[in-house]
């Protein structure tokens, strides 16, 4: 469970990114934030895996408060949270295996792995990963080749061989063709209910949320707007939304 | 037809000129004083470097005569001494072997310290930075003589020479890569937990690695080039066997070393630019 509590940022020039947000995602659960251009839904997920450091409020996986920690428990507490950004972030040099079974290094602290060995564990399962997102045949292929569609399931099987209980998603489709876009959300869908785990996808597309979510929570001027579920959610209100956004 | 030709093509060009002149347009460029004024101080630059070289083109005439002499003497190259000069030439070419990989050694960590992207620490950057630029700008000739006085005479102290000359080059074009390298992906292994050293050898060397084998071979090219010189000064090698040969007037065997000197460079240039094609 991905639990936020009163999160504030506020950068050194005054302005406030993030105002008392709160928000919880369950496991099982796909939510969708939704909100205009500089809204905060980036910064909020920045806060989340601890890249911005939040001014006031609490972040915790399954109980476990990030907020506070830093150095080697930092590290240790990011792998229960995953992310998926805007573009896949792959090593283009390196086979689609290999990408995947990277993102399980930070459970090794050999000496073989920090020379670059990948655990022979992790490959076998990472094929395992890859078949989970329909990529099974291009394991051994280079991850430069792969389109974008492609590349960011590669990146989703990444994020699971690193064995999160929480997945963060930052405009996963924003580069995609709407077919691609439909399958990845299909999957992130699919991974939640049947990997059990709390999803988080930060969009702009409406459309897909109002066919994908479980929740749907509006952001604007870095406050909740909304927290709704998507049966109780209406058109009028995501209008607003970005209406109130643009104003 | 062809007149009819010549005519349209008249009237467009009346018409551009039309155009460009009610768009006000002038040409780009400085204004005709600033312009005279850069012409001079060319002129002055290149006056005052042929006073201070001293150059007399009366020379290259008066000395044609020595100049034919010596290649009559030169004349035919002495191939009788081949077998002898294999050593020296494989002596030369390990003595760039070596100061290349010694110098990839030695520069890879300190490149990894200065990249302002993945420099653990800011004092760290500074020391690497000043070593990288103490190394590569002292040239390998001194090196070699400092080597030559430290270690003696062979070719030891070229091979240190080269190697420690070697580390600031390549220290700073390796730092430069991982400077100009994409990051997103080190991040992205970053935030699964990945320790530092497993994000370097995961994620950053595997998207440098063939800009750096590129380098690398490019050094080894001009490694060979520098070996040939760094015997002059008794730093062992085919360099060596040159000025003893040439001290003792042995002009044919000057002539059997200048033709292996040549087929040593152009391999070692054709090899390095097939591997690095290839590579990229």
């Amino acid at each position: 469970m991905l639990e936020v509590r009163g999160l504030c940022l506020t950068y050194p020039n005054g302005k406030q990114a993030l105002n008392n947000v709160n928000l919880t995602v369950r496991p099982g659960e796909l939510v969708i934030v939704l909100g205009g251009n500089g809204s905060g839904k980036t910064t909020l997920l920045r806060c989340l895996t601890r890249t911005l450091q939040p001014t006031a409020g609490q972040v915790s996986v399954n109980n476990r408060d990030l907020t506070g920690l830093s150095g080697e428990k930092l590290r240790q507490a990011r792998m229960a949270l995953a992310l998926i950004s805007q573009h896949a972030s792959l090593v283009r040099r390196r086979s689609v295996c290999a990408n995947v079974a990277a993102g399980a290094l930070g459970h090794y602290s050999d000496l073989l792995t920090s020379l670059g060995r990948l655990p022979r564990p992790e490959m076998e399962m990472a094929l395992g990963y890859l078949a989970e997102v329909g990529l099974e045949h291009l394991a051994g292929q280079r991850a430069g080749t792969l389109s974008g569609g492609q590349a960011q399931r590669v990146a989703i099987a990444r994020a699971l061989a690193q064995r999160p209980r929480a997945l963060l998603a930052d405009e996963p489709v924003a580069s995609l063709d709407p077919e691609a876009a439909e399958e990845i959300m299909r999957l992130l869908k699919r991974l939640a209910k049947d990997d059990n785990l709390a999803v988080l996808c930060v969009l702009h597309q409406v459309d897909l949320a109002f066919g994908h979510a479980d929740r749907v929570v509006g952001i604007r001027a870095g406050q909740v707007a909304f927290d709704l579920p998507r049966e109780e959610l209406s058109r009028d209100r995501i209008r607003n939304l970005y209406l109130s956004e643009a104003a | 037809m062809t007149d009819r030709l010549t005519d349209r093509l008249t009237a467009i060009d009346n018409r551009l000129r039309m155009t460009v002149a009610q768009a006000g347009y002038k040409q780009p460029g400085f204004g005709g004083a600033i312009q005279f004024t850069i012409l001079l101080a060319c002129i002055a630059v290149i006056a005052q470097s042929l006073y201070v070289v001293e150059a007399r083109p009366q020379d290259l005439i008066t000395g044609a005569h020595g100049m034919a002499d010596i290649i009559r003497r030169a004349m035919p190259p002495d191939f009788s001494k081949f077998r002898s000069e294999i050593w020296p030439t494989l002596e030369t070419i390990d003595i760039a072997i070596f100061g290349t990989v010694a110098g990839v050694v030695m520069a890879l960590p300190l490149a990894v310290l200065a990249a302002a992207n993945v420099t653990p620490a800011r004092w760290l950057y500074y020391v690497a930075r000043g070593i990288i630029g103490f190394t590569r700008a002292v040239p390998d000739l001194v090196w070699a003589l400092l080597f030559v006085a430290a270690v003696g005479l062979g070719p030891f102290p070229g091979a240190l020479a080269l190697a420690v000359h070697s580390i600031g080059m390549l220290g700073r074009l390796f730092a430069e890569v991982i400077e100009q390298m994409d990051m997103a992906p080190v991040e992205a292994l970053s935030l699964t937990g990945a320790r530092r050293m497993q994000v370097f050898s995961h994620s950053v060397l595997p998207s440098v690695i063939p800009s750096l084998l590129g380098i690398t071979l490019y050094r080894l090219d001009e490694n060979i080039r520098s070996s040939l010189v760094l015997g002059f000064v008794g730093a062992g090698g085919i360099g060596f066997q040159l000025l003893t040969a040439m001290n003792l007037f042995q002009y044919q065997e000057v002539s059997l070393l200048l033709i292996i000197v040549f087929v040593v460079v152009l391999a070692a240039e054709r090899g390095s630019a097939i591997l690095r094609a290839r590579l990229s």
